[in-house]
């Protein structure tokens, strides 16, 4: 990391002597002003809705979130929230923080998703008239599209996911994380958001967060279910719902699932520690989240590395799943490779399309992604 | 609302209309005779282009960005606008498409007509003048009355530096005209060395 130069210290302290303060974990002057005024806009905003005779004033109260910023603290821990494309995605200690590059990922799964399910639906409806394929827009009558959301953490993938499909399609979304912290304060995300009118009042029913640990294939002693009696559970919910419809379908016992993403944990042990994990995060959020944890128990094959294991098993579920698409998030170009050449290995390749997002150079502009380094996604669809 | 209670409905009835409405009397009167700024300029989306600046490095989970700053250019007129005022991506686009659009249509103009910028300009004037002269005319009037009692005077000057002190907070990125002069601020520094960059391609 570039040492700030002492020149940039005093300018900072000159135009304010909590800037230097902040520019410790910012780095650069701009950002740090912009983050001066986030916290002092909260802080200003917390001293006018507590009463005035509990609480600190204001000026005290901004150099004290200053100086916990300038320990590494997480803007948006103090803060309390993040922007995750309209929504506003409660943020608490003990739950990983929505990145930016995820909301990119989701938005290109929603587009992806989306498109799939308008081209069956007007391969369904050519035969109609075709007026009512301009009123799918509004009258979302079809078969509910089924989303699953593999350590979900905040909720923030299946929030934006209900917010951006919701208006044309039915859905179903479930999000599973292994975390209690991490499930509580998703439902209240979702509350947060119905409350705030970001999300349709369908949404509470829609949207389910459930508890489970993926990773495991046996039932835990602790009493964590795993992801298959979810899965159980997942089918039997779908075909009961689908009753009447599966009597005269051919393939009543096939589990289906419109799109399956994750943003596992991918961090290995040695980024973790080598410093190419910023000191903020390594410090503040929860290393359940980053880093996979080893299990010496499951024997996976054979040259899976400790970093990939949750790909590994995620690829196994979407499988099993039929996933039409699959979206995984991983730590840069790198893993995402690894990623791709399991997938081939465990599949037939000719029933697949795999791509690597961002690819292109202009997407990578646009989502202001890094050209070599920085994150990927890798998106899996069946053809 | 409580004093109006006893007035028969009839009566009432036309306070909603803007030449009766009930004001209070530090309300100028300026604000209520306020027309309309004319309609936005639509731009067209194929003469724009977006970027999100996330900065550079590895992203992820490995870093916890709080940059969202977003950058939009007109491509006809080679303005462009860089907006960090929010910390969501699809707010800071809005204002910035928002503030691009009247810089265009400021561009477009010229000093001939009057533009959503010009008369928002005209109007920010008009206030601070009227601010100074009725500063001027409070002061005007305190020192008469020091003039008789002098202990007063150190009261006074306290009180006035803490309204400037409060005001100053407040004003800086609450409302949406502070963060807009921000962002202003931004882009005529930037403006410059991306026009340049254009002209090289």
């Amino acid at each position: 990391m570039p040492r700030i130069r002492p020149s940039t210290l005093i300018k900072a302290y000159q135009e304010n002597p909590l800037l230097p303060l902040l520019l410790k974990e910012c780095r650069t002057l701009e950002s740090a002003r912009n983050e001066l005024r986030w916290l002092r806009e909260h802080a200003l905003r917390t001293s006018q809705t507590r009463q005035p005779q509990t609480t600190t004033p204001w000026r005290t109260y901004l150099s004290s979130i200053c100086r916990q910023r300038s320990r590494g603290y997480p803007l948006q821990y103090i803060l309390g929230d993040q922007p995750f494309g309209d929504l506003e995605i409660l943020c608490r200690p003990g739950v990983l923080i929505p990145r930016p590059d995820t909301e990119s990922y989701v938005l290109q799964a929603a587009k992806l998703v989306e498109q799939i399910a308008l081209e069956k639906l007007s391969g369904n409806k050519e035969d109609k008239e075709d007026k009512e394929d301009s009123d799918t827009t509004n009258v979302p009558q079809s078969k509910p599209l089924q989303i699953l959301d593999l350590c979900t953490g905040t909720g923030c993938i299946t929030l934006l996911l209900h917010a951006l499909l919701s208006p044309r399609f039915n859905l179903r979304i479930t999000g599973i994380d292994i975390s209690p912290a991490a499930l509580s304060l998703a439902r209240k995300n979702l509350a947060h958001n119905l409350q705030a009118g970001h999300l349709t009042h369908r949404a509470s029913t829609d949207i389910k967060f459930h508890r489970a640990d993926i990773m495991a294939v046996n039932p835990s002693s602790n009493g964590t279910p795993t992801i298959e009696n979810l899965l159980g559970e997942y089918v039997a919910a779908e075909e009961s719902d689908h009753d009447h419809e599966r009597d005269q379908d051919s393939s009543p016992r096939e589990l289906e699932c419109d799109l399956l993403i994750s943003n596992p944990p991918y961090i290995s042990t040695a980024d973790f520690r080598n410093g190419t994990t910023a000191r903020s995060v390594r410090l503040f959020e929860p290393r359940l989240a980053l880093v996979p944890a080893p299990r010496p128990h499951l024997t996976t094959t054979a040259d899976v590395r400790p970093e990939d294991i949750f790909y590994d098993r995620i690829l196994d579920i979407s499988y099993r799943l039929r996933s039409k698409v699959t979206v995984l998030e991983c730590g840069d170009i790198q893993q995402a490779e690894r990623v791709v050449s399991m997938h081939t290995s465990m599949a037939p390749p000719a029933e697949f399309r795999v791509q690597i997002w961002p690819w292109a150079e202009e997407d990578m502009a646009f989502y202001g992604f890094h050209s070599s380094g920085g994150s990927r996604c890798v998106i899996i669809q069946r053809v | 609302m409580s004093q109006f209670r006893s007035i028969p409905r009839a009566i009432r009835f036309p306070l909603t209309q803007p030449s009766l409405q009930h004001r209070s009397f530090t309300q100028s009167h300026s604000i209520l005779g306020k027309k309309p700024l004319p309609p936005r300029l639509q731009l067209k989306d194929e003469d724009l282009s977006i970027s999100y600046l996330k900065g550079t490095g590895p992203g992820g989970q490995k870093i916890n960005k709080t940059n969202s700053a977003v950058q939009i250019s007109h491509k006809p007129s080679g303005i462009v606008i860089k907006c960090q005022a929010t910390r969501s991506q699809s707010q800071n686009n809005k204002i910035a498409r928002s503030l691009l659009a009247d810089r265009v249509e400021a561009h477009l103009k010229g000093d001939q007509a009057p533009s959503r910028i010009s008369i928002k300009a005209d109007a920010a004037k008009k206030k601070k003048a009227s601010k100074i002269k009725k500063a001027r005319r409070k002061y005007r009037g305190l020192e008469g009355e020091n003039a008789e009692a002098e202990d007063g005077s150190g009261e006074e000057g306290v009180l006035d530096a803490d309204a400037g002190g409060l005001e100053g907070g407040l004003g800086d990125g609450r409302d949406a005209t502070a963060s807009e002069g921000e962002v202003q601020k931004v882009e005529s520094k930037k403006n410059l060395p991306v026009k340049g960059k254009e002209e090289s391609i």
